[in-house]
């Protein structure tokens, strides 16, 4: 079993990118599961989503205490993740120019990308924020290497429809091509 | 032969919306305000895509979208509505009329818990409060279970011997906005093994005119509820037969449809659970035995009609029960629990009878806390 735990800002499509990356998942031939944790988020706020893999069917529903992974689609929400909690071998994917200074010297596996940038440059902006959720998946099959980009591209297609695909395809492209993955 | 399925990454919302869809309902009313859901927000947009020919009725409160869905019925089409939480308490008068009057309405539920306190995560609180209102209720464990059920309540409900409504029930969050996988037939298959509404059980007939909800004396209102408790006690059957038909369509079943056991017929312990705490159970109970605990589970998927027999049959194979409610009858225990500890001292099984309220108000209970109870419970 495979899981994730994902912080993104209310807006910037986290809560669809979780649902994304479940069913590319499942077009990996594993179960999948994606949990949105809602409560009183609104736009701006830290919202949390979950996301579990696994080879047979999943019969857990809780939250995800112990992630093997974890996204961090804002950077100022690092602090709001606590990083002891990921697994030693798991790769903590952020949405950042450079290595964040607080994982520096922790010899944790970081995958790294500017996805603001990426996505801002490609118009991916909805109501001010930037829509950091594709670009943010491409990282994420970069640094962890789970799922095949193929698999993902076929998940962000089949949710955006032949219309809107191809932005949110070219966000997670780039974002894949552009991720550096390093032990800090 | 078994159906070809294809397997799609949705919430429950959707895996129940996609069964309203194929079983064609031809009236659908909705108040489309919080607490709804996007069950009917999917099955509105399926009728604006020409998808669904339905009438999609938008009504000004809940208590109107079961009434809309009550003339539905009496006028003899198939009729479907959905709600949660608070809404449910607002529809509290015609759910009773609903039942009472056997209207064949199939109404899903997604678990929220009642206010105050604010909070939309899960409990049983708000189907709890409606168990005496003549309804079917089937609590489900995960998204697929929440297609299969909600097809299978329109072959049920609408059966002629039958004629009750049903009360399909899905846990808020942990299951209608969790994303999960589900192995959907053609449309087209599904409708057949639910088939159209052509025989209704009751239907508007301007040549042979009939007069409902009318004053009723002592004597014909007494054998109208006589014969409520009586089709009740069919509808176990007619659950376990669609149940057991549905398994030869679509290759799926869930214990008998009633109960699903899980693991050894005969263990020291036995968790007794509804909805995701009995799928969450399967996985503490793997855990448990490959510690070297002898403990099994029996999930009570039929709530209402109550399989009393099923779970006399199981508890008199096993020595201890432990159930787990999500709800709680205030001044006495929860529902469930109470429930099985009457049924087994009513059929003199002897098997000892604890319980635990958990899960209120969205309270996680992982598999950890369910692994802890067992532990506790097979050292007293």
């Amino acid at each position: 079993m495979i899981e994730i735990i994902q912080i993104s800002r209310g807006g910037s499509g986290g809560v669809t990118g979780a649902k994304i990356l479940a069913e590319a998942a499942m077009y990996e031939g594993l179960d999948a599961q994606a949990i949105p944790k809602y409560g009183s988020e609104r736009r701006g706020a830290a919202v949390e989503a979950y996301v579990r893999f696994n080879n047979a069917p999943i019969r857990i529903h809780s939250p995800v205490y112990d992630p093997n992974h974890a996204m961090i689609l804002d950077i100022s929400l690092l602090d709001r993740i606590d990083i002891s909690k990921v697994d030693l071998d798991g790769v903590i994917i952020v949405n950042s120019k450079e290595v964040p200074e607080e994982l520096k010297g922790t010899g944790r596996k970081v995958a790294y990308v500017d996805a603001t940038g990426i996505s801002q440059e490609l118009g991916l902006v909805l109501s001010g924020f930037t829509l950091v959720n594709m670009t943010m998946l491409g990282a994420f099959v970069k640094g962890t290497e789970l799922i095949s980009f193929e698999n993902l591209e076929k998940a962000i297609r089949n949710y955006w429809g032949e219309k809107r695909a191809p932005k949110n395809v070219e966000a997670a492209k780039r974002a894949y091509e552009e991720t550096k993955v390093v032990r800090a | 032969m078994v159906v070809k399925q294809e397997t799609k990454s949705m919430t429950g919302n959707d895996a129940c919306s996609y069964a309203a869809l194929f079983a064609k309902p031809d009236v659908i009313a909705a108040y489309p305000i919080t607490p709804q859901t996007t069950i009917v927000e999917n099955l509105s947009r399926f009728v604006d895509e020409g998808k669904l020919e339905a009438e999609f009725v938008i009504v000004e409160s809940e208590h109107s979208a079961l009434a809309a869905c009550m003339g539905a019925a009496w006028s003899g089409v198939r009729t479907f509505t959905a709600t949660s939480s608070q809404g449910l308490l607002y529809m509290a008068e015609n759910v009773f009329w609903t039942g009472y009057g056997r209207l064949p309405i199939i109404m899903p539920v997604v678990n929220r818990c009642l206010a105050p306190g604010w909070n939309i995560w899960p409990d049983y609180q708000d189907s709890m409060a409606f168990r005496d209102a003549g309804w079917i209720q089937m609590y489900t464990k995960n998204n697929q279970e929440v297609f299969d059920t909600t097809l299978q309540a329109f072959k049920i409900t609408e059966s002629k011997d039958i004629a009750l409504p049903s009360m399909p029930c899905l846990d808020g969050f942990v299951i209608s906005h969790t994303t999960g996988q589900v192995d959907l037939p053609d449309p087209e298959d599904a409708f057949e093994f639910v088939g159209p509404y052509d025989d209704p059980v009751i239907a508007l007939d301007v040549e042979n005119p009939w007069a409902y909800g009318s004053m009723t004396g002592p004597a014909q209102y007494s054998k109208n509820r006589r014969d409520l408790i009586v089709a009740m006690e069919r509808a176990k059957k007619k659950i376990v037969d669609v149940h057991k038909e549905f398994e030869e369509y679509f290759g799926r079943s869930y214990g008998n449809g009633l109960v699903e056991p899980y693991g050894d017929d005969e263990a020291d312990l036995t968790l007794v659970t509804l909805g995701t705490i009995g799928d969450e159970a399967h996985e503490a109970i793997d855990r448990l035995k490959a510690e070297g605990h002898s403990v099994n589970a029996l999930r009570v998927r039929t709530f209402r009609p109550f399989p009393i027999e099923d779970i006399v049959e199981f508890a008199k194979k096993n020595h201890k029960l432990v159930v787990i409610d999500r709800a709680a009858s205030f001044g006495h225990e929860g529902p469930l629990r109470i429930e099985v500890e009457a049924v087994l001292k009513r059929h003199n099984v002897d098997t000892s009878v604890s319980g635990k309220i958990m899960g209120l108000g969205g309270e996680d209970v992982p598999y950890s806390a369910i692994i802890d109870l067992a532990k506790k419970e097979l050292k007293e």
